[in-house]
C-alpha cells in the first residue's frame, strides 16, 4: 500500500491483505502486555531452570535428554510468546518464526537418520550378507587369486 | 487482440526530454553509490553481476582451452583445479544467484506492486554492498593464492589445502547474507507494500516467483553462512568436526553444503521461471494459462526443494537408506517443475507470438530446460547416478540448467526490461544473432559433455585419455562460440546506451504495472499512486498508444 | 498524507521531553511503516534460527556418535555457574521485556533503567563465561593460548587440548565436545556482546526521548534480539552442561 489513496480526505486507509490501517497517527493498538505476566513468566521461567537441573541430577537413561529438551521447549515457548509478543502478533510473523523451527527440523531429521541407520548398514552388510556374497574390490580379487 | 507491437520502432534517439527520471534526476558519484532508490541499486547490481558473469567466462575459455588437448593444454594439473574453482564459485555465488533478484528483481518488483520503493531501502544497499564485499573477498582470495576446492568446499580437502580458503569463505558468507537480505526485504515488500486493490492472485508470476526464491533464501542460506565458518574455524582452531583425524565427519559436511545448496539451485532458477511466465504472456498477447498453478508450483518447489539435498551424496558414504528416501523424493521436484514447463507451453500455443528478441531468447529457454530437468531426473535415479556421478553428464546437466536456463532467461530478462530501464531500443536485428549464436554455440559446448560423461570421462580432471577428445573438440569449439554471441550481446547492449534508437513507452504491449509508469520511471515510480481493478495479464485493457509512444 | 510523496507522515512526541517521528516517505502510514520493520526483523531472527542450528545439528550428530564423550564433556562443565548464567539471561529477559513495556507506555526513566539492567545482565553474564572458560584453560581442555597452533598429525597432538589431568583419556576425541563448546558458546557470546552494544544505542536515542507510546519500534526489535539470545541458550545449557 506504497499507494495510498487517492482521495486525500479519507486519510489512512492501508489496503492489501496484511496491513490495516486505523486512520490513526499512534499505535496505540498494539498489545501492552501488564507487569504482573511478565513477573508470573520470571518466575515460571527460573521454576523450570530449576527443574531442569533437578532432572538432570535423576537417571533417566537415554530420556535425560528428552526431558532436558522438552523443558526447554517449553521455556522458549513462554520466552517466544510473552516476552516477545508473539501471542499478540500478527499471523505472518507467528508463521514465520515458526516456520524457522520447521525447517530446522529438516535439517535434523535427515541427518541424524542418516548417521543412525549407517550404523543399521554395517550390521547388515557384516551380518546378513554371507562373506561370499560380499563386495570385493577387483584389485584385490586379482590379489587373492594370484 | 490482433496488431502487436513492432519489433524496431522507426523513431530516431532525441536528446531526452525535460521530464526527470530515476536515471537523470541527480547526478555526482554518491547519488548513485549512497542511493536507496530500488532501481538505482538494481542497476548498480546489474553492472556487478555483469562484471562477474564476465569474469567466471572468462575462466570458463580458460578451462574449455586446457581441455583442448588430452594431456591438457594450458596449465599444470594444479593450477587447472584453481581455474575450474574459480569459474564455478564466480559463476555461482557471485552471478547466478544474485543476478537476477538483485538486477531485474530490485528494479522491477516494486514496480510490479505499485510500490515507491522496496520496503526495507536501506536494507537493500547493505545488500549491495555486502555483495560488493563478498567480490573483494573472493578477489583477495585469488591474489592470496587462490583456491582449488571447488566450488563445493568439499571437507576434508578444504581443510587440508593451504590455498585461500578462508579468504573465500568468508566471502561466501557475505555474499549468503547479501542474498539474505534481498529475499527478506522482497518478502517484506510483497507482503505490506502491494498497491490497492493488488490481491495475492493479481499480482505478476514473476513476483510470485521472486516471492518463492525468498523464502528459500532466508531459510536455507543460513546454513551456509554457519558452515563456511564452521570451514574457517576448522582451519583456523582445528575444532575437529569435519575432520576425519580429530573424530569428524565430512560426510556432515555434505549434509550441511546441499541443505543449502540443493535449495539453492531453487534459488538460482525460480526467478529465471518467473521471467519466463512473464515473458511468454507478454509476447503471446495472451493471460497466462494455469496461472495459480504457476503461483503454487513455484511454493511447492520451494518446500520440495528441502528434502531431497542428499541426491548429491549418493556416493558419499551415507547411509543406504537415506539415500533411498532422497532419491524417491527427488522425483516428486519433477511434478511442480513439469507442470510449469506445460503451462508455459500452453501459453503459447495460439498466442499472438511475436518473435521479438526477449522471446527467442524464452523459447530457447523451454527447449534447453526441458533438457535439463529432464537430466535431473535421470540423476535423481540412485543406481544410475552411482554410475553418472562426478561425471561430465553432471556438468552437463548442470549448465543446461544454470547456464542455458537460467542465464539464458536472465538475458531474456534483461532484453524484456531494458527499453524501460534505460528508455533506448537496442538493435534488434543484432539480438536476434546473438540469440541464435548462444544457442548453438551453447547446444554445440554441452551436449557432447552428456555423451562423454555417460561414457565415464570424470568431471574436474585436467586430463583425459584421448578416446575423449572428439567431445572435447566439440566442446570447446561450441565453448568459443558461445562465448562471441555474448560478446555480440554485450555489444549492442552497450552500443544501445549511446546511439540506440528511443524505446516505446510501452515497448511489448504489458498489462502488469510496471508497464503502467513513464519510461524511464520517475524516482518515485508512478506519478499517481496506482490502484488495480483488473485481473493480471488481462490484455483487453492495454491502450496500444502507449506502444506508439516514444520514451520520454 | 504522502500521496505525492512531497509531505510525510509525522507521529507528535506526547511530550515536551520526547521527539517526534517522521514516517519514511515509502510508507503510507505508521502502522504500514511498523509492521514492515517487524516483518523483516522476524525474518532475520528466523535466519539466527537457523544460523545456530546448524551447530545444534552438529552438536546432535556428535552427540548420537560419541555419547561417552558428550556424557564426561558435560560432566567437566560446572552445572552450577551454567545455571547462574541462565537465571541471568532470564532475567535480564525480564527487565528487556519491562523497557519495551516502559517506551509502549512513554515511561522515558523506566526506559533508561529497564535498559541499564539488561546491560548489567549482559556484563555479569560474560564475566562469569569469562571464569569458566578460564578454568577450562586451566585443566587444558581449552588452551586458548595455543587455539591457533594447530593439530600435529604425526603425533595426533592437539594443540589446544591438552587434558593435562586425563579426565576426558577413556574416551574417544575427548575434544570434540570443547570444540563444539567453545564454538557455541562463542558464538553467542558475540550475540550477547552485540545484542549489549544496541541496548546501549537504544539507551542513547531514549536519552534524547526518541521512543515513546507513538514510536518505539527501535525498543521493540532489539528487545526481540535479545530475547533470541536468551532463547538460544535456554537450549545450549541442559545441552552443554546437563548431558552427563
Ligand atoms: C532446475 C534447476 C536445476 C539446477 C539449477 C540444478 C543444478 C544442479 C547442480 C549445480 C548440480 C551439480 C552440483 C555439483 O556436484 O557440483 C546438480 C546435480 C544434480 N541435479 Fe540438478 N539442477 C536443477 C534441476 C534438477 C532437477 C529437476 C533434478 C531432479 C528432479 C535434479 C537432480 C540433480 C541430481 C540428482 C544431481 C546430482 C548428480 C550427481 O552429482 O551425481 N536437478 N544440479
Ligand atoms: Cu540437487
Amino acid at each position: 500500500m506504497s499507494a495510498s489513496n487517492d482521495n486525500a480526505g479519507h486519510g489512512h486507509t492501508a489496503s492489501g491483505h496484511d496491513a490495516h490501517g486505523h486512520g490513526e497517527l499512534q499505535m496505540g493498538h498494539h498489545h501492552v502486555s501488564s507487569s504482573a505476566m511478565f513477573l508470573n513468566v520470571l518466575i515460571a521461567l527460573l521454576i523450570l531452570t530449576a527443574i531442569t537441573v533437578g532432572a538432570s541430577r535423576i537417571d533417566f537413561g537415554s530420556a535425560n535428554l528428552l526431558i532436558a529438551m522438552a523443558i526447554a521447549s517449553v521455556k522458549a515457548s513462554l520466552v517466544i510468546a510473552f516476552f516477545m509478543h508473539v501471542k499478540w502478533d500478527t499471523a505472518i510473523n507467528k508463521i514465520v518464526f515458526l516456520s524457522s523451527f520447521l525447517f530446522l527440523s529438516l535439517l535434523f531429521i535427515f541427518t541424524l537418520a542418516d548417521q543412525a541407520t549407517r550404523r543399521m548398514d554395517d550390521q547388515a552388510l557384516t551380518t546378513k550378507t554371507p562373506v561370499d556374497k560380499q563386495w570385493v574390490h577387483p584389485s584385490t580379487l586379482a590379489e587373492q587369486k594370484q | 487482440m490482433t496488431t502487436n507491437v513492432p519489433a524496431v520502432d522507426t523513431h530516431v534517439a532525441e536528446p531526452t526530454s525535460g521530464r526527470k527520471n530515476f536515471l537523470n534526476c541527480s547526478s555526482g558519484f554518491m547519488s548513485w553509490a549512497g542511493t536507496l532508490d530500488h532501481k538505482r541499486i538494481g542497476l548498480m547490481y546489474l553492472v556487478g553481476v555483469s562484471i562477474a558473469f564476465l569474469c567466471g567466462g572468462l575462466f570458463a575459455l580458460l578451462v574449455r582451452l586446457h581441455l583442448w588437448s588430452p594431456e591438457g593444454a594450458l596449465f599444470a594439473n594444479a593450477d587447472y583445479n584453481q581455474i575450474f574453482t574459480l569459474h564455478g564459485a564466480f559463476m555461482v555465488f557471485l552471478f547466478v544467484i544474485p543476478a537476477i533478484p538483485g538486477s531485474l528483481g530490485n528494479m522491477v518488483l516494486p514496480l510490479m506492486l505499485g510500490a515507491k520503493d522496496v520496503a526495507l531501502p536501506r536494507l537493500n544497499l547493505l545488500s549491495f554492498y555486502l555483495w560488493c564485499s563478498g567480490a573483494v573477498m573472493a578477489t583477495l582470495a585469488i591474489i592470496l593464492g587462490g583456491f582449488d576446492t571447488g566450488w563445493t568446499f568439499y571437507a576434508p580437502y578444504s581443510i587440508y589445502t593451504d590455498k585461500a580458503v578462508v579468504s573465500i569463505g568468508l566471502g561466501i558468507f557475505l555474499l549468503g547474507f547479501s542474498s539474505i537480505f534481498t529475499g527478506l526485504n522482497f518478502i517484506v515488500t510483497v507482503h505490506k507494500l502491494r498497491a490497492p486493490g493488488l490481491t495475492w492472485f493479481r499480482m505478476p508470476l514473476f513476483v510470485w516467483a521472486l516471492y518463492a526464491t525468498s523464502i528459500l533464501q532466508v531459510l536455507a542460506t543460513p546454513v551456509l553462512g554457519i558452515t563456511v565458518l564452521l570451514v574457517a574455524f576448522e582451519r583456523l582452531y582445528n575444532i575437529g568436526i569435519f575432520d576425519p583425524r580429530l573424530g569428524g565427519d565430512p560426510v556432515l559436511f555434505e549434509h550441511f553444503f546441499w541443505f543449502y545448496s540443493h535449495p539453492a539451485v531453487y534459488i538460482m532458477v525460480l526467478p529465471a521461471f518467473g521471467i519466463v511466465s512473464e515473458l511468454v504472456s507478454v509476447h503471446s498477447r495472451k493471460p497466462l494459462f494455469g496461472y495459480k498453478l504457476i503461483a503454487f508450483s513455484s511454493l511447492a518447489i520451494a518446500i520440495i526443494s528441502f528434502l531431497v539435498w542428499g541426491h548429491h551424496m549418493f556416493t558419499s558414504g551415507q547411509s543406504t537408506y537415506a539415500m533411498f528416501a532422497f532419491s524417491f523424493l527427488t522425483f516428486f521436484v519433477a511434478i511442480p517443475t513439469a507442470i510449469k514447463e506445460f503451462s508455459w507451453v500452453a501459453t503459447i500455443w495460439k498466442g499472438s507470438i511475436a518473435l521479438n528478441s526477449p522471446m527467442l531468447y524464452t523459447l530457447a529457454f523451454l527447449i534447453i530446460f526441458a533438457i535439463g530437468g529432464l537430466t535431473g531426473v535421470i540423476l535423481g535415479a540412485l543406481n544410475v547416478d552411482i554410475h553418472l556421478h562426478d561425471t561430465y553428464f553432471v556438468v552437463a546437466h548442470f549448465h543446461y540448467v544454470m547456464m542455458g536456463s537460467i542465464a539464458l532467461a536472465f538475458f531474456a530478462g534483461l532484453h524484456h526490461w531494458w527499453p524501460k530501464m534505460f528508455g533506448v531500443m537496442y538493435n534488434e536485428t543484432l539480438a536476434k544473432i546473438a540469440c541464435g549464436i548462444i544457442f548453438i554455440g551453447f547446444n554445440t559446448t554441452f551436449l557432447p559433455q552428456f555423451i562423454m560423461g555417460s561414457r565415464g570421462m570424470p568431471r574436474r580432471y585436467a586430463t583425459y585419455v584421448p578416446e575423449y577428445a572428439p567431445y572435447h573438440h566439440a566442446s570447446t569449439i561450441g565453448a568459443v562460440i558461445l562465448g562471441l554471441g555474448i560478446a555480440l550481446m554485450v555489444y549492442y547492449l552497450v552500443a544501445s546506451l549511446f546511439s540506440g534508437k528511443r524505446a516505446m513507452q510501452n515497448q511489448w504491449g504489458g498489462v502488469t504495472l510496471d508497464w503502467h509508469t513513464p519510461t524511464p520511471p520517475p524516482l518515485e515510480n508512478f506519478d499517481h499512486s496506482p490502484s488495480v481493478t483488473t485481473e493480471v495479464y488481462d490484455y483487453s485493457v492495454l491502450d496500444l498508444e502507449t506502444t506508439r509512444t516514444p520514451a520520454s | 498524507m504522502s500521496h505525492d510523496g512531497h509531505h510525510s507522515v509525522v507521529i507528535p512526541a506526547p511530550g515536551p521531553e520526547f521527539q517526534s517521528h517522521t514516517v519514511a516517505h515509502h510508507f503510507d502510514t505508521p502502522v504500514q511503516e511498523f509492521q514492515s520493520a517487524k516483518l523483516g526483523f522476524w525474518l532475520f531472527l528466523a535466519t539466527e534460527i537457523l544460523l545456530f542450528g546448524g551447530l545444534f545439528a552438529a552438536y546432535f550428530y556428535y552427540h548420537q556418535m560419541y555419547h561417552e564423550t558428550f556424557h564426561l564433556g558435560g560432566q567437566q562443565l560446572d552445572w552450577w555457574l551454567g545455571a547462574l548464567n541462565t537465571s541471568v539471561l532470564l532475567l535480564s529477559s525480564w527487565t528487556m521485556a519491562m523497557g519495551v513495556r516502559s517506551a509502549q507506555t512513554s515511561q522515558k526513566g523506566k526506559l533508561l533503567m529497564y535498559c541499564g539492567l539488561t546491560v548489567l545482565g549482559a556484563v555479569i553474564f560474560l564475566v562469569i563465561k569469562f571464569f569458566e572458560y578460564k578454568a577450562k584453560n586451566e585443566h587444558g581442555l581449552i588452551e586458548f593460548a595455543h587455539l591457533f597452533d594447530g593439530y600435529n598429525g604425526a603425533t595426533g597432538q592437539l594443540s589446544w587440548f591438552t587434558d593435562h589431568d586425563g579426565v576426558m583419556a577413556g574416551v574417544p576425541h575427548g575434544h570434540l565436545f570443547f570444540a563444539i563448546y567453545l564454538t557455541m558458546t562463542a558464538i553467542h557470546g558475540l550475540h550477547v556482546i552485540i545484542g549489549a552494544g544496541l541496548i546501549v544505542w537504544i539507551m542513547k536515542g531514549a536519552a534524547k526521548g526518541r521512543f515513546h507510546a507513538g514510536y518505539y519500534l527501535p525498543v521493540d526489535l532489539v528487545g526481540l534480539y535479545w530475547h533470541l539470545v536468551d532463547l538460544i541458550w535456554i537450549f545450549l545449557f541442559p545441552l552443554l552442561y546437563l548431558v552427563s
